[in-house]
């Protein structure tokens, strides 16, 4: 069937349409006249032979009509006249089109931002193959902890018993020191088993990725750069294949270049906290010394063609069950879990996604019932008209095609602007939005978010043209063209009682909308206020890593912290300095484990008690405000040089050492690969390190002569803005060491804001909406209150006249609104108890049917929705008795 | 209606106009001419059918047309079969002969 031929004859037909009714017109005559011809050869006279033809012909112009029906415009020719016609209806109600089109397009617009960002982080396939077969690997700790690290052996073991994957990759990621060409630079550096790039399946653009002898022991050292370090550090030369690069001072050489999106970051997990510029082999040494136990790998997999991951999942279950029999000393009560990747990207971020789509989905639902308001308004003022066009033969069905054209036309122009809303609303949310909100940095306006908006755009136009168009159908002619269409006829009442349900749902959404937006900002201010156990006014924090290669002993590390600290306590303005190497809230993983307390039965394996371990020194607590509780800070010996002391947190104090003062207690940490048992000098308070909702769990400070790390972050508290001091800060550190890098020089205030930023954001978001969403329903309400007073003009004239007083009008008209409004917040109060539930997992020390917040907006609805209806209650209140009388 | 006159049956003209072009290039005048001639004037084509059939046998694609001035001197419009209005006869003809051939039997049968 070549469709194409009749679609372009149709359009031809639309363009030209007497071109080809002439053509047609020219044919039916060529044809007659070779009739009239034949019928004088048979030897009829001239006018006979014409005569015959034409009864046979039969009407020319009915055949001309009947072949234009093939070749003519058909439905496309009664599109363009519904469309023509409603441009023209569209352009005579301007006020009408204008706020009809922007209230769509607020609702289209927010739509269509927020689904392009579902679309990007949860339909769109992730940028490797066949992503869905890529799985993450964890452990589950004894005290529930998901996602936790496995070690080296617990890796190995998984690779050898499982059979569920093509590939299998560990990692971890480090910070480390890039030096040699141009400008020294830290950087976040994946550390992998050879399979990583298999597993993910994304080839370089230059030059190979990690072959499988690239893990063996004695082979030169590879490294893979990705496309931004390539072209910033390097300038993107090709020929940065085979050149040699150091890292914290060893030497590798490089082997390829990543393509340009390609990145892989576990945000929760990482220890960097920023994606990975640089792979390397991650070394995995067998035999004495190797360290088997440190759980700091992540795993990643590839399963096989046909396994799912719940079969995978139930075999890494059996397999680490057997390792927990095997090494019960180490492996006794964890367990083990699988996790599809888009699971662990965004798992945290989907459920928050789809309840903001939900949201938006109820704005543009309120704005659907107000343009359906208006143009039920519009309906009604165009009774006449309509009846009109029936009485002239008009069908049914051609009317309510009329209408609905129209309808899709003004969603069509709201989606346009609202295209616009969302652009800019993209923007807006890319610039509020936390960091791994949008991780992929690339959500805008593609073909599917397109396709969405189109949908959206003709649904709408569906939804709230039909209920007018039907409506405006079912007239009774007789009526309309008898009265002018503008009194309280039959119809008209009907059409009010349609209006009112209107408002109400309009209101009813209003209040769900509002309720959670309610909840959300309380638990944000809840969370705001929960005790940190630090004053984070007026800190700068830096991150400091030190090259691993230049210092080779630990005091040396000891030795260059102590002396920047000497140096910037003496800058002006600064108070107090200290250094800590996981500053709280810093969104990366600190480091946790058992200890036990020495002269205490020791506990079956895997029940002993755990902590989480930081490295810091005195002035650290100072300068965050810290409250020293019990004995004393590390004294500078101590911080100087390694005498087996630690402080402890009240957590730890309280839950072991009850009734007893720990105080000279002495605890051996995990942390080493001998015993080391240390004496607790001091109790300081609790402070969350990362969770504001969890309570601080039990931990140990240790001072850095005691446990060394080759990175601190320095932490100075000064008199007033803490930010000006930075410029004089890294130049005393520069002054010691002037290739020292330094990095997320940041206030503490900072800190905590990136931290609180997800929260901020759902509630920012929701909030907008619920805004959006009273607005818009404060204009429902004040269109219908504006309307009924301009039909009941003649009634209110009346009681006027005969002696009702302004007053009593207008509270007649505001106890009008005040009803519908009512009931309204009631039901929307019914639903909100039904749907804030879905909030549940993202509020913090508030019910999701929180009385307080539900009566608070309700009334706040109430009085938004008066102040709406006062506008048409005064306009009632002022009527001119005799003009309205006369009305008509 | 002449007795004598056979009804075309629904369906059936599409391929009679195909039949008569796939003679020689015609104009509708001359198409219901020659249906008429074939079918020993049994059958006679209105202009009021055969114009919207002959249409949309152009927008299938298996004829084409174009303005030409005829023998008398008057201009018309010809149609000629395409290569697929050729096929499209094949399939059909061989459709409406298994058509005839299993309504034979079927009347036989009584």
């Amino acid at each position: 069937m070549k469709w194409w031929n009749v679609l372009l004859d149709r359009l031809r037909a639309l363009r030209q349409r007497e071109t080809v009714i002439n053509d047609i017109d020219r044919e039916m005559r060529s044809h007659l006249e070779l009739q009239v011809e034949a019928n004088i050869r048979a030897g009829m006279s001239p006018a006979e032979a014409r005569e015959r033809a034409m009864r046979s012909f039969g009407n020319v112009n009915r055949a001309v009509d009947a072949a234009y029906d093939v070749k003519g415009g058909g439905l496309f020719e009664t599109l363009t006249q519904d469309v023509r016609y409603g441009a023209r209806m569209l352009a005579k109600h301007k006020a009408f089109t204008s706020i009809a089109v922007i209230t769509l397009a607020l609702g289209i617009g927010a739509n269509t931002a927020i689904f392009s960002v579902v679309n990007e982080l949860l339909l769109r396939p992730l940028p490797y193959r066949d992503a869905e077969r890529i799985v993450m690997l964890w452990e589950v700790s004894p005290q529930g902890r998901h996602q936790n690290s496995t070690s080296r052996g617990n890796f190995r073991q998984w690779r050898q018993q499982s059979t569920s994957y093509q590939q299998i990759a560990a990692f971890s990621d480090q910070r480390l020191n890039l030096t040699g060409a141009g400008e020294p630079e830290e950087l976040s550096v994946q550390m992998a088993t050879p399979e990583l790039f298999k597993v993910l399946g994304v080839d370089p653009i230059l030059g190979r990725t990690f072959l499988p002898e690239d893990g063996e022991e004695g082979k030169p050292a590879v490294a893979v750069l990705s496309y931004g370090l390539w072209q910033r550090h390097f300038g993107g030369q090709p020929s940065v294949v085979g050149q040699d690069i150091n890292l914290n001072d060893k030497k590798y050489t490089v082997i390829g270049v990543m393509p340009r999106n390609f990145q892989f970051h576990i945000q929760q997990r990482s220890g960097t906290g920023m994606p990975a510029e640089l792979w390397i082999v991650l070394p995995m040494p067998t035999g004495p010394g190797a360290n088997e136990r440190g759980r700091f790998l992540s795993t990643v997999a590839r399963l096989k063609d046909g396994v799912t991951v719940d079969h995978a999942a139930a075999e890494l279950r059996t397999i680490h069950t057997r390792l927990s029999n095997e090494t019960p000393e180490f492996n006794k009560n964890w367990a083990a879990e699988v996790l599809p990747l888009r699971e662990q990207f965004f798992g945290n971020v989907r459920r928050p996604l789809w309840l903001m789509l939900g949201a938006v989905g109820f704005v543009l639902l309120i704005a659907c019932a107000n343009v359906a308001n208006l143009l039920l308004s519009l309906a009604t003022s165009r009774e006449k008209e309509i009846a009109v066009r029936a009485a002239l033969g008009a069908r049914r069905t051609r009317i309510v095609r009329q209408l609905l054209t129209e309808s899709l036309l003004l969603a069509l122009l709201g989606s346009v602007l609202g295209l616009a809303f969302a652009w800019v609303g993209i923007k807006a949310l890319m610039m509020i939005s936390p960091k791994d909100f949008v991780s992929l940095q690339s959500v805008g306006l593609n073909v599917t978010v397109l396709l969405w908006t189109l949908g959206v755009s003709v649904l709408t136009g569906i939804i709230f043209g039909l209920a007018p168009a039907l409506h405006v159908s079912r007239l009774n002619l007789n009526d309309s063209l008898k009265e002018g269409g503008k009194s309280e006829s039959g119809q008209a009442s009907g059409s009010r009682r349609l209006r009112s349900a209107l408002v109400i749902s309009e209101i009813a959404l209003a209040v769900v909308l509002l309720a959670s937006a309610g909840l959300l900002i309380k638990s944000f201010i809840r969370l705001q206020q929960v005790d940190r156990g630090f004053d984070t006014d007026n800190v700068l924090t830096m991150v400091v890593p030190v090259s691993v290669a230049r210092y080779s002993e630990d005091a040396q590390f000891v030795n260059f912290f102590v002396q920047v600290l000497e140096r910037v306590r003496h800058l002006p303005t600064v108070r107090s300095a200290g250094i800590v190497n996981y500053l709280p809230f810093y969104g990366g993983l600190g480091s946790s484990t058992g200890f036990k307390i020495l002269g205490r039965p020791e506990p079956p394996p895997g029940q002993g008690p755990t902590c989480d371990v930081r490295v810091a020194d005195s002035g650290y607590f100072q300068a965050m405000g810290i409250p020293l509780l019990r004995g004393r800070y590390f004294s500078d010996s101590e911080e100087r040089e390694s005498r087996h002391v630690i402080m402890i947190n009240e957590a730890l104090a309280r839950e072991y050492f009850a009734g007893e003062d720990p105080m000279g207690q002495r605890l051996d940490v995990l942390m080493f690969d001998t015993p080391q048992p240390a004496e607790i000098v001091g109790v300081v308070g609790n402070v969350r390190y990362d969770s504001l909702i969890d309570e601080s769990p039990p931990a140990v400070y240790f001072p850095h002569s005691d446990l060394t790390y080759s990175f601190m972050t320095l932490v100075v508290r000064t008199d007033g803005e803490p930010s000006a001091i930075a410029p004089a800060v890294l130049r005393e550190i520069r002054t010691l060491e002037p290739n020292q890098p330094v990095s997320n020089v940041r206030t503490m205030n900072q800190v905590m804001s990136e931290w609180v930023a997800r929260s901020r954001f759902n509630t920012l978001l929701l909030g907008l909406f619920a805004g959006l969403a009273t607005l818009l329903s404060a204009v429902g309400i004040f269109g219908v209150m504006n309307y009924s007073v301009a039909l009941r003009t003649r009634e209110i004239g009346l009681r006027l006249a005969i002696g009702a007083q302004p007053r009593q009008v207008l509270l007649l008209i505001l106890k009008q609104g005040f009803w519908l409004t009512i009931v309204g917040v009631v039901l929307g109060l019914v639903a909100a108890f039904g749907l804030t539930r879905l909030l549940s997992g993202l509020l913090f020390g508030v019910s999701a049917v929180d009385l307080t917040t539900f009566a608070t907006i309700s009334l706040l609805l109430v009085f938004v929705s008066l102040l709406a209806c006062y506008l048409p209650a005064r306009r009632a209140m002022r009527i001119d008795p005799l003009s309205a009388l006369r009305y008509e | 209606m002449a007795k004598d006159k056979a009804e075309l049956l629904q369906g059936t003209l599409d391929m009679l106009i195909l039949k008569a072009l796939s003679l020689g290039e015609l104009h509708g005048y001359g198409i219901i001419q020659r249906i008429r001639q074939l079918s020993d004037e049994m059958l006679n084509v209105e202009q009021g059918s055969l114009y919207p059939a002959l249409y949309r046998i152009e927008q299938k694609g298996w004829v084409s047309s174009r303005w030409d001035v005829h023998e008398t001197g008057r201009e018309a419009k010809f149609y000629k079969l395409t290569r697929a209005g050729r096929k499209q006869l094949e399939t059909q003809e061989a459709s409406w002969d298994r058509l005839v051939l299993a309504i034979a039997k079927v009347r036989q049968a009584t």
